[in-house]
């Protein structure tokens, strides 16, 4: 059954520059037999005018909007959209200023009684606001003027200085306001969008957000206006995302603004038919936020496992008795922590070797590259076999491409043992490559870690240069262990972390989704009255029952009862036409 | 995918220090941090190096710090915590007793009591994190990029990251007294650009007036168009840099071009109007303008050459008010309270620039031998004033009107003038010839824009007082 899916994204595919967009290419070109739209939300000039990636046939159509400009309509609202928009406004700066009543107040205030209860509530108001605002947009456009204005601002300040505001809204100031104001405009901004008629957002089977926050707030609205169901994949969380980038705002702006991100999270979360976290890291934080733990598929990202493939199945031909460590030179990769781990390898087996291959990434990592290397130079000094070979040190640094690492795969391959130092880190790719590469990992149990290598690698402490010396002697000391654990890492990589895997796993879910949730279309006579009992109940069970339903007289719209009949109707079966495609 | 390491990269505390007395009497107890904090290989903070005798445990006995790893199927190579397994556990570190993860933390404690509490230890190592925190889920996220992970968080006896935060969140001392607000953003440092850009329409404008001044005939038709259209272009570059430019990127607040038509025509008037209105009342005009002093239809250039170098005063204004409003906007505690301290803000800026317009005109009048025509001028020039400061913050509909409703009333009152003229239609014309002969020809345009700029004015001291009206610029591109 091709379903018709809504990608929405936000600084992503189909932009040349977008994140994700690897993972949305792969996705949308291996579900050929599904129809894509694509909504894209760009984040700035550059990346619009950089252009877009190729697109497949499969999709069908491709909308944008900027959210770094606001398109101001030139719509100034009348006397009763404004009061409509106060009391909207009002009640969503009364939700943000109010906090959660659990976690934020309880140090203040004390327990509050029935925290849930009021946390419900909570997420009820935050909603209410939310859409009431969504369909001023609808209705009378002009948002952006009036999410702009002294108005919204005095609503804030009202909210803000309302008994049982936070703590910290309280001591909101004048900058403090307006910088809310800002953001709430610019976050709302999706809101002002033409996106959910019934011939655009209106029309798909299905909305599939390719990252939490911005990106799922047209999913959330068109789900509130036609009904469609909304699956929401993240792959970091957008809400800590905001938090750790949010650091240097004054605290009365970090308070609200947050509370913003983490009510809209939890809302999405409570409507989204299912949620997708790319890890066990990201769907701790979605439960956290609200998520329904039924509702959580976790979809692990999936990788090209083909260029590994000839190292993993060919016989082991490293040089004996080397660790590689492979990845992006940066602090927070601890290669200090390496060599001194190194050392103490080299105290056990005189012999080892030491590969970092990779690149320094911005001055930072430029000035850690050169530490490094000063602190290998000082541990290890040059040696030589005999009194008349050439020495040599036995850390060196590489780069991909180089005459000893031509392509990442030979940088694998030459490796008995992989290392992996990190001390953050969050999905590590590295990781999975040297499992697909099928070689024996031992990693820091930081970030995914632990949850990627599930047992077939072994993982120490984070920071500890002797664990990490002692795992990696024991592993260079045993070969039939690396061989085991090498095999097994591949086979648990190919297992869970190819595209393959990813793609069929969303096939799967749109699958679901649509037979759970089928889209109520209201056919249509000849005179434009509804047609009762035009779509029988098999009609909403996956798989064609009785063949496409294209009778001449059977008109089909979207469901909505009369008021919507009057509009046009569309057909339900044939695709529209195309006409924002431009490929 | 750890692109977040930028944002907040591990590293430790910028100082030893502690940061209350209980801290720094539980920092003296204290042995050596273990899980992180420090980076290997470089020595530990001063206050930190504390010999690790055999009596000064580490209530932490961290497991797994010792001894390879090993790779437990379907399992975690990390070992787990259960205290009792010491078969690889290092001979320096003895068994401890299991400490409770929530001792009260207020209670002045003995050293060894306070030793026991690692909680406590995270959250001096993260002091700045905990203290800047305005939610536990923030705390979280600081951690996590600090590379704590749940089962750090487990060596803490907590569950998750999640209720490690929440423990540190609830724990950080907090007084109630305002944080210390970040002073007004430091003045940007003038530039000059739009200072000498503000200058060049009234140099323009001197020197075509000094050339009309020194030629005649056709030469002098040349200079005059020339000079017109160098004019335009001055006061073109002058508003397009500097604080009379309006902000750049946003469609919405860009000049709309029927402001531009109508101040047009507003220059053009007090260039030419009176001229021509006491032309006609001698029956005239029987002539373009010649451009000479004395002549029937002689324009009117002290005025003008005041009003275009004006743009400089105006600019300096604008940017005075500007800057000022935005020292108020950063220590107003409300908005009522901006508004009320803008309003004689933007009074004042007003009446300064009044002040200096007069002295132009004062000066050019003196200059050109010319009457200075104090009442047009005024008018004419609070009115552009106010309707660039409006413009500039936003509002682009008000000025319009008020340009568009003065420019009407000169039109109107001239084009009466001409039909008085007509048989049977110089009842039309009484209004204007009263006003006229009472007050003189000024009195028109005295009178247009002085109404126009008055409600301009009220306006202004309504918008322009708002804050929405000085929010900081759109966030870049």
């Amino acid at each position: 059954m091709p379903v018709r899916i809504g990608l929405l994204t936000e600084g992503g595919y189909p932009y040349v520059s977008g994140d994700a967009r690897l993972w949305c290419d792969r996705l949308v070109r291996g579900l050929g037999q599904h129809e894509f739209d694509i909504y894209a939300l760009s984040r700035s000039e550059r990346q619009e005018s950089e252009g877009w990636l190729e697109l497949p046939p499969q999709v069908s159509r491709v909308r944008t909007a900027p959210l770094w400009s606001a398109e101001d309509d030139g719509v100034v609202h009348g006397r009763r959209a404004r009061r409509r928009f106060g009391e909207c406004y009002e009640e969503l700066a009364a939700v943000l200023c109010a906090g959660d009543g659990q976690a934020s107040d309880t140090a203040v205030t004390g327990p509050t009684e029935l925290p849930a209860a009021a946390s419900a509530d909570v997420a009820d108001r935050f909603a209410n606001a939310l859409y009431g605002l969504a369909e001023l947009a609808r209705d009378e456009g002009g948002l952006v003027t009036a999410l702009r204005s002294e108005r919204a601002v005095r609503a804030l300040e009202r909210a803000c200085r309302a008994p049982g505001a936070l703590r910290t809204a309280r001591e909101a100031r004048v900058p403090e306001l307006l910088t809310v104001a800002a953001h709430l405009e610019r976050a709302l901004r999706p809101l002002s969008l033409d996106w959910y008629e019934d011939d655009a957002l209106g029309s798909v089977d299905l909305c599939h957000a390719t990252a939490g926050g911005t990106a799922a707030l047209p999913g959330l609205l068109a789900r509130h206006f036609a009904g469609v169901p909304l699956l929401v994949t993240e792959y970091g969380v957008q809400l800590r995302t905001h938090y750790l980038a949010s650091a240097d705002a004054p605290p009365a702006v970090r308070a609200l603004l947050g509370a913003f991100h983490s009510r809209l999270a939890a809302e999405i979360y409570r409507r989204a038919a299912l949620i997708t976290p790319g890890n066990s890291h990201t769907r701790r934080w979605q439960e956290r936020c609200g998520a329904d733990r039924t509702k959580i598929r976790t979809v692990y990202p999936g990788m090209e496992a083909s260029r590994f493939a000839e190292v993993g199945e060919e016989a082991d031909r490293a040089d004996a008795d080397t660790l590689v460590w492979v990845g992006r030179i940066e602090p927070a990769k601890d290669l200090i922590s390496l060599l001194h781990a190194f050392a103490e390898i080299r105290k056990e087996e005189p012999k080892a070797r030491l590969r970092i291959v990779g690149a320094a990434s911005g001055a930072e990592g430029e000035a850690y590259l050169g530490h490094c290397r000063a602190l290998a130079a000082q541990l290890f000094p040059d040696e030589a076999e005999g009194v008349h070979a050439v020495g040599d040190n036995p850390v060196s640094f590489e780069e991909i491409g180089g005459p000893e690492a031509p392509t990442l795969a030979e940088a694998y391959a030459a490796g008995t043992v992989i290392v992996l130092s990190s001390v953050v880190e969050g999905f590590p790719i590295g990781l999975v490559e040297a499992m697909f590469c099928g070689r024996a990992t031992v990693s820091t149990d930081v970030g995914a870690v632990v949850e990627v290598i599930g047992g077939t690698g072994l993982v120490v402490p984070p920071r500890n240069p002797r664990a990490l010396a002692e795992a990696c002697v024991s592993l260079l000391r045993d070969p039939e262990r690396r061989e085991r654990l090498g095999a097994a890492a591949r086979a648990r990589a190919l297992e869970l972390f190819t595209i393959e895997q990813n793609i069929t796993a969303f096939h799967g879910i749109y699958l679901e989704i649509v037979s759970h949730s089928p889209i109520h279309r209201v056919v249509l006579d000849d005179a434009g009255d509804p047609l009762p009992f035009a779509a029988p109940a098999e009609g909403h069970v996956p798989g064609r029952w009785t063949g496409p339903r294209t009778g001449p007289t059977a008109r089909v719209v979207a469901r909505g009862g009369p008021r919507w009949a009057a509009g046009a109707p569309v057909r339900a079966t044939t695709p529209l036409p195309a006409t924002e495609a431009a490929r | 995918m750890s692109g977040l390491g930028e944002l907040d990269r591990p590293g430790r505390p910028g100082g030893a220090g502690a940061w209350d007395a209980q801290s720094e009497e539980w920092l003296g107890g204290r042995g050596e941090s273990e899980t992180e904090g420090e980076a290997p290989g470089e020595p530990g903070t001063p206050t930190l190096a504390r010999p690790l005798g055999g009596e000064e445990l580490d209530d932490l006995g961290v497991p797994g710090e010792q001894g390879p790893a090993r790779d437990v199927p379907g399992g975690v190579g990390v070992r787990d915590l259960s205290e009792g397994d010491s078969g690889e556990r290092n001979p320096k570190q003895p068994l401890t007793p299991r400490t409770t993860p929530d001792q009260t933390p207020r209670k002045p404690a003995p050293t060894r009591r306070g030793a026991a509490d690692p909680v406590k230890a995270l959250m001096h190592r993260h002091r700045e994190l905990c203290e800047r925190a305005v939610d536990p889920l923030e705390i979280a996220a600081g951690l996590e990029a600090h590379g704590v992970t749940d089962r750090t968080a487990a060596r803490f006896r907590h569950r998750d990251v999640f209720s490690l935060a929440e423990e540190m969140y609830a724990r950080v001392p907090r007084d109630d007294a305002a944080t210390p607000h970040p002073d007004a953003a430091a003045a940007q440092p003038p530039r000059a650009g739009w200072a000498v850009l503000a200058l060049l329409p009234g140099v323009l404008c001197a020197a075509t007036v000094t050339g009309l001044r020194l030629t005649d005939g056709r030469l002098r038709l040349t200079v005059a168009v020339v000079g017109v259209l160098a004019v335009a272009l001055g006061v073109r570059l002058a508003l397009g840099r500097g604080p009379l430019s309006t902000p750049p990127g946003t469609h919405a607040w860009r000049t709309p071009p029927g402001t531009r038509l109508w101040t047009y025509w507003l220059l053009a008037y007090a260039l030419l109007g009176d001229g021509l209105l006491r032309a006609a009342d001698d029956g005239g005009p029987d002539g373009l303008p010649t451009g000479a002093t004395g002549g029937p239809w002689s324009p009117a250039t002290a005025p003008v050459l005041a009003l275009t170098l004006a743009c400089a005063p105006a600019a300096w204004c604008a940017h005075h008010f500007a800057v000022r409003a935005r020292r108020k906007l950063a220590t107003s505690r409300g908005l009522e309270d901006f508004a009320d301290s803008v309003q004689p803000l933007l009074l004042g800026t007003f009446a300064l620039f009044l002040c200096a317009l007069t002295a132009l005109l004062a000066l050019c009048g003196a200059v050109l031998g010319e009457p200075a025509a104090y009442a047009q001028a005024l008018t004419l020039g609070a009115l552009l004033l106010l309707a660039r400061l409006l413009t500039v913050h936003g509002f682009t509909h008000a000025p319009t009107l008020a340009l568009g409703a003065a420019a009407a009333t000169e039109a109107t009152a001239l084009c009466l003038d001409f039909i008085g003229r007509l048989p049977g239609c110089g009842f039309l014309a009484t209004p204007v010839e009263t006003l006229m002969d009472s007050w003189g020809p000024g009195s028109i345009p005295a009178l247009a824009c002085g109404v126009a700029a008055l409600i301009l004015l009220f306006h202004t001291t309504r918008t322009l007082t708002r804050a929405s009206a000085h929010a900081p610029a759109d966030e870049p591109r």
